[in-house]
């Protein structure tokens, strides 16, 4: 019993941590097709950030600092690089594989290349039903839900909000409903450099920080956003917890090597069966 | 400017349709790379070697990526199934196994991973197949890793007969290798075949209105880049003499064919292969050997040239070259 | 009103995009060798019908008919291949192509082994020929006109062999003169077999060329008729009131 309450709570709390993840990067490509290849790095910023902020700061205040460097970043990106290349898919690829390299380089030269964890947020545990739980593994649950709850506060009742899930769906639709396009873009990185930030804090606490750790965060998302289909907040959502509860159980049951294995075979079977995603549509122009 | 070719038909006669500065720099070209032995130092040559090789890999994705504008970002998928069946072929069921067993084995299995992920995706639009072929790559490395029993995982398996030490000779095999694939591609490129796939990057709800099954060229382009991509990959596993997730089955390597056929520009087979001989100049002779820069630094600085000469260059490096050539006044050319 | 027979038989056709009906319980046909008009006024889904028709759209109920097959969830190229064929509103030439390479592409056999193949330099030109553009044979769509631009819309289409030809507002943009010429052209294409529907937002094109009119409305069947009698049409004229323009 407590082994499935470990599980169910474990599974739970990384689950919502990549469905941050996710979301950052869904959002980003369901409004032009654009594959943020520095969505990873982003995380890692945010990693870093928390890492230097809580030299001086408190936890929650080193928090906010990953959050809001986060979305600079990405927001920096956007509007020093990625705006003028949009067009071109290839071109942009590109440019967000340099900044992923740049800022890998960059880590690696003020951080060096050794793997650190991150001070968590709040020590401690606490004893449920025969199990512990670890009090920052409560915190990183509560807090991505108080956030994926208002990002979806966000784009279905502000008009910034809709107008970016209205472009998702139909550029020219948007285009046609006065929807100022470069705004949309500029805010839809915003937020997901933002909700990236945040979810760097968690899995660097969670896991370990280190320059090359942008990659396995960049796959996942990768697959949660095929498993769940792009664009889809809802699809997100359930992808992650999916491949969350997937790694969980495998990890704790079954040998690490099978680990990643019952994702992808899940993977193999969307992209044979629905290759748009459970939730996604057809990407119209 | 009339042109002399037909359409009706094989279409030859424009690819070669090349006026005096342009034939003059083919030729130059063509005389260097079959001289380069003779006046390029060993190391120099031992990259151009295997820019051989990646020059046959961006050929074959520029055949279905570059032409219909579906960009596969898992490529390195094609050809590393080959150089993997090879490998378990002569590890795993008999040394002494014919090439002309381990070959089309090797390549047939290059077909098979590519059907598996591309009869699904291709009737996908824009970013979705690129989504799941950058997927494709994660899961085959994933296999490898669980099966490492028999793969031995990231370690690799050696033991594969590698055809020559000798740097000049391999040369030359590759050259040849990249001679043969190109000549082929440059005449599907130019074929109605080769049109067709260009204009479904065009637009690809018109091409059906002409009649034409778009998802069947689809795949067969995408047969014919992993026949490419296999012979490639059968070839690179005997170059090595071993073979492992890092030098076979790579998501970095994915991502740098598609930079090579981008700076060479996509859809013209030739620039491509040409992109492959000069970013590997770049950066294995140039800012490796010749300067001597650091690998973390290099690679940043390469991707960052890349993204510089696409921006200025979007048609492709080598294919603004070329049309440059046909007609310096200006006007565009019909490259 | 389904009926037997005809060429395309279009039945209960219902287009549904999220709550927006584009069309509403459609039915008309096309007989063999006439030509239809189908008029209506700007937003009456007249363009979606026949996306629907071609396969572009999936439809959301109902059925299409061509040549006694049923091409209701059949691909366009296989519908194209049947002998319909339709040119839209929107221009959309392969601007890397000339002319004569354009329509080449719609020659070509459906058909990965057909490196060679298509119709000669000779027939192509003779198709440029009957919209009257084989003057422009290497030019490249964006040095084109207007006119020889949407004629070459036109020629491609009729490369593609159709015993239907759907036109979605051929007329827009022409000057008068244009006009006359096209509606020559339309009528010589007709002459040589082809069935043809033509779509336009009024009448004043169509009175002399059509066989009969479909008048369209909210994506649903107005009435139908001659096109004297539409023109007399009381109904008719007060759908497009506030427009530009007689009904006649």
């Amino acid at each position: 019993m407590g082994e499935v309450l470990s599980i169910l709570l474990t599974g739970a709390m990384i689950s919502s941590v990549y469905a941050l993840m996710a979301l950052g990067f869904t959002l980003v490509m369901g409004l032009r097709g654009v594959l943020n290849l520095s969505h990873g790095a982003l995380i890692m910023v945010g990693a870093y950030a928390f890492f230097v902020a809580n030299q001086f700061l408190p936890g929650v205040g080193a928090l906010v600092v990953a959050v809001v460097v986060g979305a600079v970043a990405s927001y920096l990106v956007y509007v020093g690089l990625v705006r003028y290349t949009e067009e071109d898919l290839i071109i942009t690829f590109m440019v967000t594989i340099v900044v992923a390299l740049a800022l890998q380089s960059a880590a690696t030269y003020f951080f060096s290349s050794e793997a650190r964890s991150l001070v968590p947020l709040v020590a401690g545990g606490v004893h449920v039903v025969g199990t512990t739980v670890r009090l920052d593994e409560v915190l990183a649950f509560c807090v991505s839900w108080a956030a994926i709850g208002l990002l979806y506060y966000f784009v279905t009742e502000t008009r910034t909000g809709q107008a970016i899930l209205a472009s998702s769906m139909s550029r020219r639709g948007a285009l046609l409903n006065g929807v100022d396009l470069g705004r949309v873009n500029a805010v839809t990185w915003l937020v997901a450099g933002a909700l990236a930030g945040l979810s760097g804090v968690f899995l660097g606490a969670l896991q370990s920080t280190s320059p090359t750790m942008w990659a396995d965060p960049l796959a996942l998302s990768f697959i949660i956003v095929v498993i769940g289909g792009v664009g889809s907040i809802k699809g997100s959502l359930v992808g992650a917890y999916v491949i969350g509860f997937l790694q969980t159980i495998t990890s704790t049951v079954g040998s690490s090597q099978y680990r990643g294995l019952f994702a992808l075979v899940l993977l193999v079977a969307i992209i044979l069966l629905k290759p748009e995603g459970l939730f996604g549509r057809e990407f119209v122009e | 400017m009339s042109s002399d070719t037909t359409t009706a038909g094989f279409d030859v006669g424009g690819a070669f349709d090349v006026n005096a500065p342009q034939a003059v720099v083919a030729v130059v070209a063509a005389l260097g790379l079959l001289t380069l032995p003779f006046w390029a130092s060993e190391s120099f040559t031992n990259v151009m070697v295997y820019a051989g090789f990646w020059a046959v890999f961006a050929a074959g994705w520029d055949v279905i990526s570059g032409h219909t504008g579906y960009i596969s970002f898992g490529h390195s998928l094609l050809s590393g199934s080959a150089a993997y069946a090879t490998a378990l072929l002569v590890v795993k069921v008999d040394p002494h196994l014919s090439l002309f067993v381990t070959i089309p084995v090797s390549i047939g299995a290059a077909v098979a991973m590519g059907m598996v992920f591309g009869l699904p995706s291709l009737r996908l639009r824009g970013p979705y197949f690129s989504l799941v072929t950058f997927t494709s790559v994660l899961i085959a490395l994933k296999l490898i890793d669980v099966f490492s029993g028999v793969t031995n995982g990231h370690l690799g398996m050696s033991g594969i007969d590698v055809f020559t030490y000798d740097t000049t000779t391999f040369y030359y095999y590759t050259l040849g290798l990249a001679a043969c694939v190109g000549a082929v591609l440059v005449v599907v490129s130019r074929s109605n075949v080769g049109r067709v796939l260009l204009a479904i990057n065009a637009r690809e709800q018109t091409v059906e209105e002409a009649g034409i099954d778009t998802t069947k060229f689809k795949l067969w382009a995408f047969l014919i880049s992993a026949i490419t991509m296999g012979f490639g990959g059968v070839f690179l596993a005997h170059y090595y003499g071993n073979v492992s997730p890092a030098n076979s089955m790579s998501v970095a390597d994915s991502i740098l064919i598609i930079a090579m056929a981008a700076v060479g520009g996509t859809g013209s087979i030739v620039g491509p292969m040409a992109g492959a001989y000069l970013l590997l100049f770049l950066r294995d002779v140039l800012f490796q050997n010749w300067l001597g820069i650091g690998s973390n630094v290099r690679l940043v600085l390469l991707w960052a040239i890349v993204v510089v000469l696409l921006v200025a260059a979007p048609e492709g490096v080598f294919v603004r070259l070329w049309r440059w050539l046909g007609d310096p006044r200006g006007g565009g050319s019909r490259g | 009103m389904a009926e037997s027979g005809g060429l395309l038989a279009v039945d209960g056709l219902t287009k549904r995009f999220g709550g927006l009906v584009a069309v509403d319980d459609l039915s008309f046909t096309v007989e063999r060798g006439e030509i239809l008009g189908v008029i209506g006024p700007n937003g009456a889904g007249k363009s979606t019908v026949f996306n629907c028709v071609v396969g572009q759209y999936d439809v959301t109920d109902g059925r299409v008919t061509f040549a006694d097959d049923d091409v209701t969830d059949w691909d366009t190229h296989d519908i194209v291949n049947a002998g319909l064929a339709r040119v839209s509103q929107h221009s959309r030439p392969f601007d890397a192509m000339t002319v004569r390479e354009n329509i080449h592409l719609f020659t070509v056999p459906n058909s990965v082994l057909a490196f060679r193949g298509g119709a000669s330099d000779e027939a192509v030109g003779d198709i440029a020929a009957l919209v009257g553009i084989d003057d422009a044979l290497d030019e490249r769509p964006p040095d084109l006109t207007h006119e020889y631009t949407r004629r070459l819309e036109i020629a491609r289409a009729l490369a593609t062999d159709p015993e239907l030809l759907l036109l979605d507002e051929p007329f827009a943009g022409f000057t008068q003169e244009e006009v006359r010429d096209l509606r020559a052209s339309i009528e010589t294409i007709n002459d040589d077999g082809t069935a043809l529907v033509v779509v336009d937002h009024n009448m004043r094109g169509l009175m002399a060329l059509v066989d009969r009119v479909v008048v369209v409305h909210d994506g649903a069947l107005l009435t139908s008729g001659t096109p004297e009698e539409i023109a007399d049409d009381d109904t008719v004229a007060d759908v497009y009131l506030g427009e530009t323009g007689d009904a006649s």
